[in-house]
């Protein structure tokens, strides 16, 4: 019996002593967010998001590459964001090399909620860590103060109906409410315009809201391709909002890259190569992409609509209280 | 003068009732509206309200 236990113990030692890697003792995996994770708001000004990467010596990694993976906030609560199809689901996955131990890029968050970064890291001396970070984004304060506002207003209508209902009085009345719509808008940097390339291509799939979808860059020029060294800056922009939804900027690449980016709003999205490869011109491509919509699930508006009729029924409750109340001495 | 009719059809109704039937029928009205102004998805409604949407943080848009 003990000698078949130490055969068992001898075959797993022998198993895994190939397999041994350094894991997250030895290496620190570090994010940051610009603005503040407290700070950050969704579809505000794209986060620039940055990885460390250090040793038990406390110096950043020098050669390695990251596999980072960004998932959006599971749906809960009793509402829904203003992008349902996008709550729970993979956001971006991507493996990018690191630079003095950093790998940085520019993300456009779309909705509020607790978001999930997956980072695993492989150094070129075998060393491997991972580490998920969770960090919560607030929803925007105009948004909810917009909403307050159309609650008041519901309520307020329920109100001054409720009055017409119970009154004695042969008036009527008509309420008229405004809501100011709050549009704001930024620019998002453009990036410089040198003409499209032939050297490099870009391939984007079919986009659709709630589901990752495969970017890929890469070299067509065969003695490019040959001694890769390129350095890439890869920009997404929502054309609607004019902003960027996602960047990465200077980040080298052997002869591709390719990426998993979820297009979280249904509209216009254009994507924008920059290469830059050594002794050579800069190559760009460039390609607009149109992202399909999808219908939120009726489930979804339920709780909303169901709150805002809500709204009106207790203004007319409040409302025929109040008349009855100056009415019966 | 709608009392007298209401009466002479024999129509009349408390004035509870009377309150309770005027205010489903109001809030069935307000409730349609709320419907296609926020949730349907009718293009040109849907267009003309999507920043409205997407303004109160808790109605759902694509």
């Amino acid at each position: 019996m003990s000698l078949n236990l130490c055969a068992v113990f001898a075959f797993f030692f022998v198993s895994f002593l190939p397999g041994v890697t350094v894991w997250a003792e030895d290496l620190n995996i570090y994010f940051k967010t610009t603005p503040r994770i407290e700070l950050l708001r969704p579809y505000a000004d794209p986060a620039n998001m940055s990885l460390l990467i250090t040793g038990a010596d406390g110096r950043p990694v020098k050669q390695g590459v990251v596999d980072i993976r960004l998932d959006a906030p599971e749906p809960g609560g009793f509402f829904s964001t203003d992008f349902p199809f996008v709550e729970g689901t993979r956001l971006s996955e991507m493996r990018m090399e690191l630079r003095q131990g950093r790998a940085n890029w520019k993300f456009l968050l779309p909705i509020r909620g607790e978001y999930r970064l997956a980072v695993v890291v492989r150094t070129a001396d075998g060393g491997k860590a991972s580490k998920d970070f969770k960090f919560n984004v607030r929803e925007n304060q105009k948004k909810w103060f917009a909403l307050t506002g159309f609650s008041i207003g519901l309520f307020l209508l329920g109100l001054m109906a409720g009055r017409v209902f119970t009154a004695v009085p042969k008036s009527a009345m008509v309420v008229l409410f405004a809501v100011a719509l709050l549009v704001e808008s930024s620019q998002a940097a453009e990036p410089p315009r040198i003409p499209e390339t032939e050297n490099a291509g870009l391939e984007i799939e079919a986009g659709t809201v709630g589901r990752p979808t495969a970017v890929r860059w890469f070299l067509t020029n065969a003695e490019m391709a040959a001694k890769p060294n390129a350095l890439l800056t890869l920009t997404i922009t929502h054309l609607e909002k004019e902003k960027i939804a996602f960047a990465v900027e200077r980040i080298p690449v052997g002869n591709e890259f390719s990426m998993k980016f979820q297009f979280t709003d249904g509209a216009e999205y254009r994507v924008v190569a920059l290469a830059e490869v050594p002794g050579k011109p800069p190559l760009r491509s460039e390609k607009v992409i149109g992202v399909t919509a999808i219908e939120p699930p009726a489930k979804a508006s339920v709780p909303a609509l169901a709150y805002f009729v809500g709204l009106i029924a207790l203004g007319l409750g409040a409302g025929r209280w109040t008349k009855r109340r100056a009415v019966v001495p | 003068m709608e009392k007298i009719i209401a009466i002479w059809l024999g129509l009349a109704v408390s004035e509870p009732t009377s309150f309770l039937i005027k205010s489903g029928i109001f809030l069935s009205v307000c409730g349609a509206t709320l419907f296609v102004a926020l949730a349907a998805s009718y293009p040109a409604v849907h267009d003309t309200l999507h920043n409205v949407r997407h303004a109160l943080a808790v109605v759902p848009c694509h």
